[in-house]
């Protein structure tokens, strides 16, 4: 018998085959944290251990130090390929939290993460956005296309029955490809723990009882009160919490629908 | 560790007659609604003026909660009783009824929303037809806004005969009809005083008891249904190729073999293999496998594996019953694409009454899929039997395969401008003349089996109780005029056909007709009984275990398949196929010739069918009896 888990790991790793058969030069969005980790697993369980496609990171440079030295000694221990993205422009005119939330992420993320699709000519990326995340993540597809410009037509999305994706590419689109959408937050600690994955350390209590539940750039992510030291420990509080996991992220709560506006332009 | 099981549901209506505020009001209750979500929406409603609206937990877009409308389709969680549900919200607006289909084809059951107040609207109904063909049979209906029509139990009871009778009409089950007020949260755990008439479960027990966890459906269906994989890539990241895919229905373990269709081809799986690697000794349905192979043979993305005695069936052309799901009415001049399982193939619609309506977002037809190449799938809610239809970048339809074409069962008909003559003498007629019925009797079985010998016996005995009959043997016709017919599975099919035509005409005459042929595929056999008439086809199956034959080997055909001089010998490296449900089964290994015939006099005579009345003398009926 099929337990849970194992029919959503089954569920994603169909969805990433897909991907890969069907979109031109397929990369994966690796932001270090649980879930794209979680990505990169299921990515080599659909290759028998090989990661056949790049792996893309988009650094803001206000992302928390730990999480590029962690990231530097992944990839070489798996070697792995990795490309790396930054709005080098937008840095240089000082760009930063302090010129309004929505302004930095939508220069520093989306914008880098555009240029870096363009620049390398990618066709598509593997996201690890899951529903349970926010109210507008909840209403993606699996397939997602957009356009140059990354906006995403929420309003008017294809059709996408069973396990029939739409992967055809029109010129200039790229495909959002989300195989994790989904699972929850507790589905991704509880595969960790089976899986016993390797993840990131700042996910666990230190010494002044604070971890972080979601990893972003340190300007605007806060550490929750925690005394989880290790990944049984973290999925016992996530089964019991009635916190929201991105509550410790400034620009979801920046405004009403922040989420939406960012993601409509690109956002991931 | 407890991991709970998931069932899936999706709650359809008709729009406004409450689906998100229900879903909300579960969310809220049972679904671990994070403080800062419940804060965010209370001030949202606030600052609106209005009622703290649990929909607005899924309705995230700023339109939707504007305009307080469901945009597109949201999935939760949530847990009741130690039970773990997968809830689908869909959008009930016609606009956004490829939303509502998106969600409701992930799910198992439907919870059909209903405003007690207004009664069964147009999309309560549409809703119900769509979750039928994407094969969510099961429902279990809600009667909401009991609070506004004063809790009354007669109102209550007319509502939900109607909406029964409208469920049975389309064939699906209503597993309850539960009144309820999803706004006040009235009858969802608990009942509630202006409810105490209803003697029912409420909402959430009555899910938990009718709807059974997926799993154990899952170990049931797979243990029951033949394998379907459905092969998406080869991946030769090293010297050897893994065959990827998914198995849609039934298991596969190492060591099956396994036959791919269209191609044909066949192997054996060597490993299922794994990452991190373990030894894998069964997958599932719902799995996502790499198969190693013994032969390292070429098959593309498309196939579907199965095992070779239950192939998928193969065709250019096949019925369906689809739902339109774009603004833009169907074309039927265009070409469209049509995806079943991972194939894809451009195709063209016909409608199969052959009266090209106007089919917009959100109707109904029955038509007729012409694919440019032959595809394979499966019919009966199983396997490989969903499609859609798709333009490049959207899809724009979906459905399910129904019964074969009867175009498939004329052959690929070279000749045009031909007119069918009618007005010959009629079969009654004949048989009026010759004073009993045609039938015909349809033999299937291994080379060896014994059915040339059965056929011999009945023929004789059919024809001293006086009547007018005729052997069609395999090997005779094979000698005539099939003599340009091979052993590939093309070749079987048209073999097959054009016995299925003879006998027709036979039949016309008034014959009883015997076939006796290999015929060793299901599907060629159900287009032999298209063209006969069911009412006129009697498959008997002619069994005999392959070591019996092989000992009989009467033709010595065994030693030389054996030898590698055939190829293509049914039951060996060939398939055979044997029938489900035969009209007769006769095991040739232990019954004499003798009573094989007996069996099959009875059944005639059980079918209404007598010899003449002028041959019935002394040895006639003995001849009949049996």
């Amino acid at each position: 018998m099929t337990d849970y888990l194992t029919r959503l790991e089954h569920e994603s790793v169909f969805i990433i085959r897909e991907a890969y058969k069907k979109v031109r030069n397929l990369a994966l969005l690796w932001s270090m944290g649980k879930d794209s980790t979680v990505l990169l697993h299921l990515v080599r369980k659909a290759f028998l251990g090989h990661v056949p496609i790049p792996l893309v990171h988009i650094d803001t440079s206000y992302k928390i130090p730990e999480m590029i030295t962690w990231r530097d000694q992944y990839v070489k221990d798996h070697g792995l390929r990795l490309i790396v993205g930054q709005n080098k422009t937008a840095l240089a005119d000082g760009m930063g939290p302090d010129k309004g939330r929505l302004v930095c992420c939508g220069a520093l993320k989306t914008q880098a993460l555009l240029d870096t699709i363009k620049d390398n000519n990618i066709g598509g990326l593997l996201l690890g956005i899951r529903r349970d995340e926010e109210g507008s993540r909840a209403k993606e597809r699996v397939v997602s296309p957009r356009p140059e410009d990354g906006t995403w037509t929420y309003k008017d999305q294809v059709a996408e029955i069973w396990n029939h994706y739409n992967l055809h590419l029109p010129e200039n689109v790229h495909m959002r490809v989300h195989p994790l959408l989904s699972w929850t937050e507790l589905d991704v600690w509880e595969y960790i723990e089976r899986e016993k994955l390797d993840i990131m350390p700042l996910y666990f209590s230190n010494a002044d009882g604070q971890r972080y539940r979601s990893l972003g750039c340190w300007p605007c992510t806060g550490t929750i009160d925690s005394c989880a030291s290790t990944i049984e420990s973290i999925v016992d509080e996530i089964r019991t919490t009635k916190t929201s996991e991105r509550a410790g992220r400034a620009q979801d709560n920046a405004d009403t629908y922040a989420m939406q506006k960012l993601r409509s332009q690109g956002y991931m | 560790m407890t991991q709970h099981e998931q069932r899936k549901i999706v709650i359809v209506g008709h729009v406004d007659h409450g689906k998100s505020t229900l879903l909300g009001r579960l969310l809220m209750d049972f679904g671990k609604v994070p403080q800062q979500t419940i804060e965010k929406v209370r001030k949202v409603c606030e600052s609106r003026g209005v009622q703290l609206e649990p929909a607005f937990f899924l309705d995230a877009f700023q339109e939707e909660q504007e305009q307080g409308i469901s945009i597109d389709t949201t999935r939760v969680n949530f847990e009741f009783d130690g039970h773990r549900f997968l809830l689908i919200d869909a959008p009930g607006h016609l606009e956004f009824l490829k939303n509502m289909t998106s969600g409701a084809s992930g799910a198992e059951t439907g919870i059909l929303v209903i405003d007690g107040h207004e009664g069964i609207g147009s999309q309560t109904l549409r809703h119900l037809k769509i979750l039928g063909i994407l094969g969510v049979g099961k429902v279990v209906v809600v009667v909401n806004k009991m609070d506004k029509s004063g809790y009354k139990q007669a109102r209550f009871e007319e509502v939900a005969a109607e909406i029964r009778a409208h469920v049975e009409r389309e064939g699906q089950t209503c597993l309850a009809v539960v009144p309820i007020s999803a706004l006040k949260g009235e009858n969802l755990t608990s009942t509630c005083e202006g409810l105490s008439w209803y003697t029912g479960l409420p909402l959430l027990p009555q899910l938990v008891a009718s709807t059974s966890a997926v799993s154990v459906d899952m170990a049931e269906a797979a243990a029951a249904e033949p394998l379907r994989m459905v092969l998406q890539d080869v991946y030769r990241f090293t010297d050897e190729r893994f065959y990827a895919g998914r198995i849609v229905s039934g298991s596969i373990t190492p060591g099956a073999r396994v036959f791919f269709s269209p191609s044909g081809k066949v192997s054996t799986v060597e490993a299922i293999e794994t990452f991190p690697p373990r030894d894998m000794q069964l997958a599932v349905k719902g799995d996502s496998v790499a198969l190693r192979l013994k032969d390292q043979i070429f098959v593309e993305r498309g196939e579907v594996v199965s095992l070779p005695e239950q192939t998928p069936e193969v065709n250019n052309e096949l019925q369906a019953k689809l739902i339109w799901l774009n603004s833009e009415p169907l074309d039927w001049a265009n070409e469209y694409l049509l995806k079943v399982g991972t194939q894809e193939v451009s195709c063209r619609l016909e409608p199969s009454n052959m009266v090209f309506q106007q089919v917009g977002n959100g109707d109904f037809v029955d038509v007729v899929i012409k694919a440019q190449k032959p595809i394979c799938f499966d019919r009966n809610g199983f396997g490989v039997d969903k499609f859609v239809i798709c333009t490049t970048y959207e899809t724009v339809a979906c459905g399910s395969i129904m019964a074969l074409t009867t175009a498939a069962s004329q052959g690929s008909q070279k000749s045009k401008n031909i007119v069918v003559e009618s007005g010959f003498v009629k079969r009654e007629e004949h048989e009026n003349r010759h004073g009993h019925k045609g039938t015909v009797l349809w033999m299937t079985g291994l080379s060896g089996a014994g059915k040339s010998t059965l056929a011999k016996a009945l023929e004789r005995r059919l024809f001293a109780a006086g009547f007018r009959v005729q052997v069609l043997d395999g090997d005779n016709l094979r000698s005539g005029i099939c003599a340009d017919l091979g052993f590939e599975p093309e070749d079987r099919a048209e073999n097959i056909r054009r016995v299925a035509h003879l006998s027709k005409l036979l039949l016309n005459t008034g014959t009883v007709v015997i076939s006796a042929c290999i015929s060793p595929y299901e599907k060629d056999r159900r287009i032999a009984r298209e063209i006969i008439g069911a009412e006129d086809f009697h498959e008997l199956f002619i069994f005999c275990p392959i070591e019996v034959c092989q000992s009989r080997d009467p033709k010595g055909l065994y030693k030389k398949a054996s030898g590698g001089q055939i190829s293509d010998f049914s039951g060996l490296n060939a398939p055979y196929q044997p029938p489900a449900n035969p009209k007769l089964r006769l095991d040739s290994s232990t019954m004499s010739i003798e009573s094989e015939v007996d069996s099959i006099i009875a059944m005639l005579q059980a079918e209404g069918i007598k010899p003449p009345v002028s041959a019935v003398g002394a040895r006639g009926e003995l001849a009949w009896k049996p």
